[in-house]
């Protein structure tokens, strides 16, 4: 690790105990980020983009998101709690909002901040960017950090489209702070911290693609604080309550596909779910979709309630968050809520923190920086894949064919670790050919003929 | 390194295979990715052109060290006025093309528009073999 480097570039790391290298989690990654070696799968930093798949779909539980010590947050005098409204999204309808911040007051906490209070002030510097960007059609919401860091690996093209803002608890937290501050607080004494539904929030905070300073101070996992407060709230005194002014029911709704680009001019699309999203940018990069206006996009299915770290099923935490919005709606038509006094505001020194003044690509297709030596590559990667069997087995410890060509020609892996070209015996040929048929190819089988002497004998790999 | 693709007709849902294919490339070989859109571009009209206008063809891709050269060959009815075909707006696509979303009478313009040298051999009740070529450093 580079000094100045954060300590880790990435929050998705293998516990080597629990693994036992199915290739289940580098079959799903979007972005080939992950390799079997050693029996235990190994992710790559350059690759991987955080978004939390490989956990989701990892049946021995073996892939955990790192977060920081919850005792840190003694360190600090003021406590801040940053809230998505997503965390109240876990809780069965019987559990009030008000008990659910009451045993996160208990925790530690001396104040509980909703993140979602900045969306009117993050409209504003979307649609900054938006305006001073007229010859970009489609913008793409930078919401969603795992959604960003994919368009630098994969998509290195649409890196522009993605509106050059920093993601709403930046903001949150700059705005607490400064309140803190202005309230007598030193700067030193404010721990501010977030809690996040997923990988790609904690490694947007620990290693910003802004590069700029951030006002949290850590992270804590969802389900970890989830457990916690759960155990406390059949005895909270249900009185704390959030020291920013109420949240609109649009507000609530924000963290959800679909809760985002509406609130835009112009035409606005929701696409939610890795393969969606993948889909829908491949199409993007190739002009072969005509989408004038917004698009939100969220890795998640369902949006952030689809998070790793979400406890409650999505659809049912959805369901809670827009049951929320309407009693909000409800009483902001009735009156019965004053109109939010809140200042809302947008400061030249908010601007300047929030706004990201270059989205980097960092291409992960790239075989070599010279040409010609990507082109003699490429084409060796083009023979050697069409060499191998195409099954896409992985029981070379690559997620494809495809990619162990590409981890050849990279010199990262051997040809030999195919086990359709490396065959040991008479015996493992005829199973392998009982299943695939003709991708053995002859010429293997009588090199291994002669050098096996027709003994079919299993046990001598 | 040389690439071939076939054109089936009417079978929208399925074009762009080659497009695909060759962005992969570029993408491996570094190329600046407007360049690598302009050819993705180009050569997906083109396709569309001959999946919506031609009986069937191929496509023949050879990307080497400077240039990537698509020829989308096809046989079908060619294109009896070129200087208006090559006009923007102007479309012979049928209803059914147009329900599909495409059919404006941008194709031609916009392969033009896209690639460094475009070469059109037409002949009418024979077929159309469009040439695009793309510089790529």
């Amino acid at each position: 690790m580079a000094t100045g480097e954060p300590y880790f570039r990435h929050s998705l790391k293998v516990n080597d105990y629990l693994c036992q290298g199915c290739t289940t989690c580098m079959r799903s990654c979007p972005t080939e980020a992950i390799r079997i070696r050693n029996g235990k799968a190994i992710i790559s930093d350059n690759k991987c983009v955080d978004c939390g798949e490989c956990m989701q779909v990892c049946p021995h539980k073996a892939i955990y998101i790192k977060q920081d010590d919850f005792g840190r947050l003694f360190n600090y005098r003021y406590r801040v709690c940053l809230v998505p409204t997503t965390f109240i999204g876990q809780f069965e309808e019987k559990y009030n909002t008000k008990a659910i911040y009451s045993c996160i007051q208990k925790l530690g906490f001396t104040h509980i901040y909703e993140v979602e209070h900045e969306m009117s002030r993050m409209i504003q510097l979307y649609n900054m960017y938006m305006d001073d960007h007229p010859e970009i059609t489609t913008f793409i919401s930078p919401y969603c950090p795992a959604v960003t860091r994919l368009i630098q690996v994969r998509f290195p093209s649409l890196v522009d489209n993605v509106i050059h803002v920093r993601a709403p608890l930046e903001l949150a937290s700059r705005v607490i702070t400064k309140r803190l501050m202005d309230e007598g607080a030193s700067r030193p004494s404010i721990g501010v911290f977030y809690v996040t539904p997923c990988a790609a929030k904690i490694a947007a905070v620990k290693y910003p693609v802004s590069g700029k300073e951030t006002y949290v101070s850590g992270v804590i996992n969802m389900d970890f604080l989830y457990n916690k407060v759960l155990l406390m709230l059949h005895d909270s005194d249900k009185n704390a309550q959030p020291i920013n002014h109420a949240l609109t029911s649009r507000d609530v709704l924000w963290s959800l596909s679909g809760g985002e680009a509406p609130h835009f001019k112009g035409a606005h699309y929701a696409v939610d779910g890795l393969k969606n999203v993948l889909d829908f940018l491949e199409k993007l990069e190739d002009d072969a979709v005509d989408a004038p206006g917004l698009v939100e996009m969220r890795m998640c299915d369902q949006g952030c309630v689809g998070g790793v770290l979400s406890i409650n099923n999505r659809f049912v935490a959805r369901k809670r968050l827009e049951y929320r919005a309407r009693l909000f709606e409800r009483l902001e038509r009735s009156k019965l809520r004053e109109p939010v006094p809140d200042d809302k505001t947008l400061t030249q020194e908010m601007i300047d923190v929030m706004t990201i003044p270059e989205i980097k690509p960092r291409s992960i297709f790239k075989l070599n920086d010279n040409f010609a030596e990507a082109f003699r590559m490429a084409e060796r990667m083009k023979k050697i894949e069409k060499a191998l069997p195409g099954v896409n087995c992985s029981a070379c410890g690559a997620p494809s064919c495809a990619a162990l060509a590409e981890d050849i020609v990279r010199g990262d892996a051997g040809i030999d670790t195919c086990i359709f070209i490396n065959r040991h015996s008479r015996a493992s040929e005829d199973a392998i050919r009982s299943i695939w048929g003709d991708r053995v190819k002859t010429k293997e089988i009588n090199k291994d003929n002669k050098e096996n002497n027709g003994n079919d004998s299993q046990g001598n790999h | 390194m040389h690439y071939t693709f076939n054109i089936e007709r009417g079978n929208f849902t399925d074009a762009g295979q080659a497009s695909s294919s060759v962005k992969r490339t570029l993408k491996q070989l570094g190329v600046d990715p407007a360049n690598i859109k302009r050819t993705v571009v180009a050569l997906f009209e083109a396709e569309i052109n001959a999946v919506a206008h031609a009986y069937g063809g191929t496509i023949d891709v050879d990307i080497d060290g400077e240039k990537i050269v698509m020829v989308v060959a096809d046989q079908g009815p060619g294109i009896p006025n070129l200087d208006l075909a090559m006009q923007e707006g102007w479309s012979t696509a049928s209803a059914k093309v147009r329900e599909m979303g495409y059919g404006a009478g941008m194709g031609l313009p916009n392969i033009k528009k896209n690639s460094d040298e475009l070469k059109i051999d037409t002949e009418v009740g024979v077929g159309t073999t469009v040439t695009m070529t793309v510089y790529l450093t």
